[in-house]
């Protein structure tokens, strides 16, 4: 397994005395989408923040490309390659849209190459370059979530971690969030998904896994779990 | 009601209560940064202004040194000074989740500072008298004290350079986006000790300028710097925590009311008036009377 990009293994977590995962464990290699699916609650929020440090586990193992980023501060996290695009987007929305994606480009590794970084972003969200000097709080909620993850991309990530894109936005929207997830696959990034849309999500993803209530229920390809009876009776709303 | 005083003195009264003002506005500029990144009322601030007045004057009768001239050794210290206070005093407890922590050791570091202060120079009331203190210069066809405008120009100086380096400069927008969000900055990689540590440097090198204005203008003592952590904070309220623009206006702002109860009402309605305000702002404004809502597309 030496070469998974991501490596997570028997990880718990809890806030307080309160359970939120139990030993989950499962990995993503390097080029693949990986999605996470699961109902609202089941921890795939919790376990994206613990991945990106801003939550400490409290058993398990996180491993990035073999090293082990347990007790590491985010900051640190971010700079070994991780790109966390939060829930809510976590942009800076008192700063225009050139300055948050300034900041992407913020760690050592990035810094140097902003400029070329920059160019490489407005080519792929041109939407992006008409509103450079707007504050980033007056997009739209579909331009703030490209900005949001146009900005995780300017550090060149090798993991780019997406906690919900499609949430709140409208249906074509949606569309255009997912093709520009496959866009950016195709630009060989490495990208863990997190989603409630689960038949796109699954539709994208080369491999997916299941959370339910802090535990894992189930592990497939994407065209596995699409086609399984169990997954469309409890997230898709098919009825038999 | 009463009558409208002649405009040259209203003139003069606005003049002096903006050049007042300023320095309020200058230890809340450092608030503010403070403020945003850490979440700390820097109540010490008023301490550290008075521990640099007393710096400066010591440089001046000891060595000779302009007060002026010695803001090019007062400001480089301060920058030292604030990142040591963040990397020796408050990195622990910046760490915390609980606030309080940070917030008793800036009042402790104020009594210590106010009574060390006590210890060397004494509590007797001091000052810096130079060939110039007594000068009055022309502004705006009123005259006006020399040392005072000089406090004004390096407020706006001050205030000027720190909106510059937040603005145009990488690690500047850093800060902002930490005070904006932290979780979300240490995302980009952006370390919270290292943006601390820098709201603290200009922070103290701020109070180091108005140490400087203050030294050159006021008799001071060592307790004196408890009263400036206050109306640093009622300036910061009415210009809105978290925008230094808005933090040196309100100092402007809270200097001219000052200046006009004490002409139109009472002196000892200065500091009562001064508070009122800070509670009406914190109650029906509490975002500062200079912020607008930017418009949703």
């Amino acid at each position: 397994m030496a070469n998974r990009l991501l490596e997570i293994s028997d990880l718990e977590v809890a806030y307080g005395d309160v359970g939120a995962l139990w030993g989950v464990s499962l990995h993503v290699d390097p080029g693949t989408i990986v999605a996470l699916v699961g109902a609202n609650g089941a921890g795939k929020t919790t376990l994206l923040r613990t991945v990106s440090g801003l939550l400490r586990p409290k058993a398990g193992d996180i491993r990035v490309s073999g090293r082990s980023l347990v007790g590491k501060a985010p900051q640190e996290i971010a700079r070994m390659g991780i790109a966390h695009v939060p829930e809510g987007r976590g942009l800076f929305r008192q700063m225009t849209v050139l300055e948050n994606l300034e900041l992407g480009a913020f760690q050592p590794r990035a810094r140097p190459r902003t400029k070329q970084l920059l160019e490489k972003a407005y080519t792929l969200f041109p939407r992006l370059k008409e509103r450079a000097q707007q504050k980033a709080g007056s997009l739209s909620g579909g331009e703030q979530q490209m900005l949001a993850i146009a900005r995780a991309t300017m550090s060149e990530p090798s993991l780019l971690i997406l906690d919900e894109p499609s949430l709140g936005l409208s249906p074509l929207v949606v569309q255009q969030m997912f093709s520009l997830i496959q866009t950016l696959h195709g630009q060989g990034v490495t990208i863990l998904l997190v989603e409630q849309n689960i038949h796109q999500a699954l539709k994208v993803a080369d491999y997916a896994f299941v959370l339910q209530t802090g535990s894992l229920a189930m592990q497939g390809t994407g065209a596995e779990l699409i086609a399984d009876p169990e997954i469309q009776k409890a997230y898709m709303g098919v009825l038999e | 009601m009463f009558n409208l005083p002649p405009p040259e003195i209203l003139l003069q009264l606005s003049l002096n209560g903006a050049l007042g003002g300023a320095m309020y506005g200058v230890a809340a500029v450092g608030l503010s940064l403070i403020f945003g990144t850490m979440r700390l009322i820097f109540l010490a601030q008023g301490a550290m202004i008075i521990l640099a007045a007393y710096f400066v004057r010591a440089l001046f009768y000891g060595l000779g040194i302009d007060p002026f001239l010695s803001l090019l050794i007062v400001v480089p210290v301060g920058l030292v000074v604030g990142w040591l206070i963040y990397q020796g005093l408050f990195r622990k407890a910046a760490a915390e989740e609980d606030r309080n922590v940070s917030l008793l050791i800036a009042v402790g570091l104020m009594f210590l500072v106010q009574n060390l202060m006590t210890v060397i120079w004494g509590g007797n009331t001091a000052g810096v008298v130079t060939s110039y203190t007594a000068t009055g210069i022309e502004l705006l066809g009123v005259r006006t004290s020399f040392t005072r405008s000089m406090g004004f120009l390096i407020a706006l100086a001050g205030t000027g350079l720190v909106m510059l380096f937040l603005r145009k400069t990488i690690v500047g927008k850093a800060v902002r986006a930490a005070s904006e969000d932290m979780d979300a900055a240490t995302l980009m990689g952006i370390s919270p000790h290292r943006v601390n540590a820098i709201a603290f440097a200009i922070g103290i090198s701020l109070a180091g300028a108005a140490g400087v204005a203050v030294a050159t203008t006021f008799p001071f003592n060592p307790f004196a710097g408890f009263i400036f952590s206050l109306k640093a904070l009622v300036a910061l309220a009415l210009g809105g925590i978290g925008n230094v623009t808005g933090a040196l206006a309100g100092g402007i702002l809270l200097g001219l009311i000052e200046a006009y109860v004490q002409f139109f009402i009472s002196g000892g309605w200065t500091n009562a008036i001064a508070y009122g305000v800070f509670l009406l702002v914190l109650m029906f404004k509490p975002e500062g009377l200079f912020s607008r809502p930017y418009k949703k597309a």
